[in-house]
């Protein structure tokens, strides 16, 4: 998780990842936030993020993207 | 048929819904069909077998597509682990020819119509300098309706298919009535077969809600597009087309009055067609979100035309950024930059391709495809400057989301999205050149005082209805932006109240319309896309 938070604030700093949990609808993460984050994901967690897991409830904390990168590990 | 025109609203319209709620429930999908087909056989007559055509590709296409992901679940089973790896690959690989060959085949249509002489006019242009003559020439071809929006939802349908999101449908004539429903057909909302199919085939029950909704958002629709961008229309058309004439305040006002002009008439008919097809019961994907309050190019954009924007950040955005090819570039990246630029490398080079095609879908020519490169450029260059901007704000102590702060960064939207206007209503690149040139040189407000302005095609009387207008649409903005949800809040209104707002907003449409002597018709500008 903390590995996540990190990459969370280097595409986006000066967000609190820990506390927030709406970031697609208060748009904190836009699409091109989103495809940022995704580049850095796929490669530190070895995991392929397709187009059909960029959904708001994959993105919407912090935590829903940590259960999609374990879903996506499992896989 | 235009959707604000006699014929539409008040035969078409109502011959439809009264069809509609006279068949059983089990039928409806049908008589939505055959209205449908009904409409565009009376705007493309024999046309409107390419848009068949179109649907019957995506349907073979997607139940090939059933068919071999059908194959691949038995089979897999069977497999030993180790050989099921390697399946997988062959399978996606047949499943990627599928969907490529569908895809192309529906956009060679689209091209073929749409681009062909554009594309052949470039090459002519590439063979000239060379010393080859000119041997392509032009042809006469004539575009079905609403081609460009039903080829976008024909080629989303198939890759949600092949992508997984859902399976093919299996009746070729529900996906005809996705791509044809005569409300989205001319232009959009940009449907998606997910949210709209089942909507269209489940039969609605006539209902007082979708009655009273429907039917103010067609009279909020007809307000903006009658009643303001027609008058508009005038003073746009003269200056734009002897541009050469004009300098200074008359082409800002201009520019701004097109801006006004397109906002009104295209988000109008777009209230007008959701209200059509919430009649029905049916509730179409929202295309405007008030974008003149956005505070960033990037916010505009997810706020304007919404349902092209989505489409291209889903078929194309994502599919380009999050390919191999890319995914490398990043991992490329990050050996030679800091982690921000190395994440946003993939993006930056994505976004080219978002641009570049949202201009080409506006229309076969430079200029559009500039159009789209404009936006690219300037959000290009706020994705670079971000870290310049966070530690100039950390360094002042400045605060970037203060009350000021965001005015200034909505007047600078309003500001550049004006000139984006400016150049997509120009008649050619040389022409946004000069008009731009032009508002700088020797600027002054003389043309207001002595009344120039007045004698575009616009006098004193359009230019007062059309600011009362902006700031009606103004206020129902802020309402909106402050979650106000106002057809509802009017429709639990008493009785006389309620009738009083109706009936002011009909009133003001018969009276204060552009329509009659001394005003054509007014063709939707996005129609024609």
């Amino acid at each position: 998780m903390e590995q996540l938070i990190e990459i969370l604030n280097s595409v986006k700093p000066g967000v609190d990842f820990k506390k927030e949990q709406n970031l697609i609808e208060d748009h904190i993460l836009d699409s091109l936030t989103i495809v940022m984050l995704v580049a850095q994901l796929n490669d530190e967690f070895d995991i392929e993020i397709t187009p059909l897991d960029i959904v708001p409830e994959n993105f919407k904390s912090a935590e829903a993207i940590y259960k999609m990168i374990e879903r996506l590990e499992e896989e | 048929m235009s959707y604000t025109g006699y014929l539409y609203l008040f035969v078409f319209l109502e011959l439809s819904y009264l069809f509609y709620i006279a068949v059983p429930l089990k039928y409806r999908w049908i008589e939505l069909l055959v209205v449908s087909l009904v409409f565009y056989f009376f705007s493309s007559k024999w046309l409107v077998l390419l848009m068949v055509l179109c649907g019957f590709i995506v349907y073979f296409a997607g139940l090939f597509l059933n068919k071999i992901n059908d194959g691949f679940s038995m089979a897999r089973k069977a497999l030993p682990k180790e050989e099921r790896k390697d399946f997988k690959t062959i399978i996606n690989w047949q499943k990627r020819a599928v969907v490529t060959v569908a895809v192309l085949s529906i956009f060679g249509i689209l091209i073929y119509l749409k681009y062909y002489n554009f594309l052949l006019g470039s090459l002519n242009g590439l063979l000239k300098p060379l010393g080859l003559s000119a041997s392509f020439k032009h042809l006469k071809l004539v575009l079905p309706l609403g081609i460009s929006y039903y080829t976008l939802m024909a080629a989303s349908y198939i890759i949600d298919v092949y992508r997984g999101k859902y399976r093919a449908e299996t009746n070729p004539f529900k996906i005809i009535l996705f791509l044809c429903f005569f409300p989205h057909i001319t232009e959009g909302p940009i449907g998606r077969y997910d949210l709209l199919g089942p909507q269209l085939i489940e039969g609605h029950r006539a209902s007082y809600k979708n009655f009273t909704y429907g039917t103010q958002l067609i009279l909020w629709g007809l307000f903006k597009k009658i009643v303001i961008a027609d008058r508009a229309a005038s003073m746009v058309s003269t200056v734009f087309k002897n541009y050469t004439d004009y300098s200074g305040v008359v082409v800002l006002l201009a520019a701004l009055m097109f801006t006004v002009q397109i906002y009104a008439e295209f988000s109008g008919c777009i209230d007008v067609v959701t209200g059509s097809a919430q009649l029905f019961g049916i509730s179409l994907q929202s295309n405007f979100e008030r974008p003149f309050f956005s505070k960033s190019i990037n916010e505009f954009w997810r706020r304007w035309h919404i349902t092209l924007g989505a489409w291209l950040r889903d078929y194309v955005f994502y599919a380009v950024s999050l390919s191999k090819p890319f995914m490398n570039l990043s991992k490329w990246a990050k050996k030679h930059f800091n982690e921000y630029y190395a994440a946003m490398v993939p993006a930056l080079f994505a976004l080219f391709f978002v641009w570049f095609g949202n201009g080409f879908w506006h229309g076969a020519g430079e200029k559009y495809i500039l159009y789209g490169l404009y936006y690219y450029f300037i959000m290009a260059l706020g994705m670079i400057m971000e870290p310049l901007f966070v530690k100039f704000f950390s360094a002042t102590g400045l605060k970037r989301d203060s009350g000021f702060m965001n005015c200034l960064k909505t007047v600078r939207t309003i500001v550049l999205v004006v000139i984006g206007m400016l150049m997509f209503r120009a008649t050619s690149m040389k022409a946004f050149y000069a008009m731009f040139g032009s508002i700088f040189k020797g600027f002054s407000f003389e043309p207001i005082i002595n009344g120039a302005i007045f004698k575009l095609g616009t006098d004193a009387h359009d230019y007062l209805i059309i600011a009362v207008g902006v700031v009606i649409l103004l206020i129902v903005g802020l309402l909106k932006e402050r979650g106000h949800f106002i057809r509802a809040e009017v429709a639990s209104m008493n009785l006389a109240l309620r009738w009083v707002i109706y009936l002011a907003l009909i009133l003001s449409i018969i009276i204060f319309g552009a329509y009659g002597t001394g005003y054509g018709q007014v063709d939707p500008i996005y129609a024609q896309f």
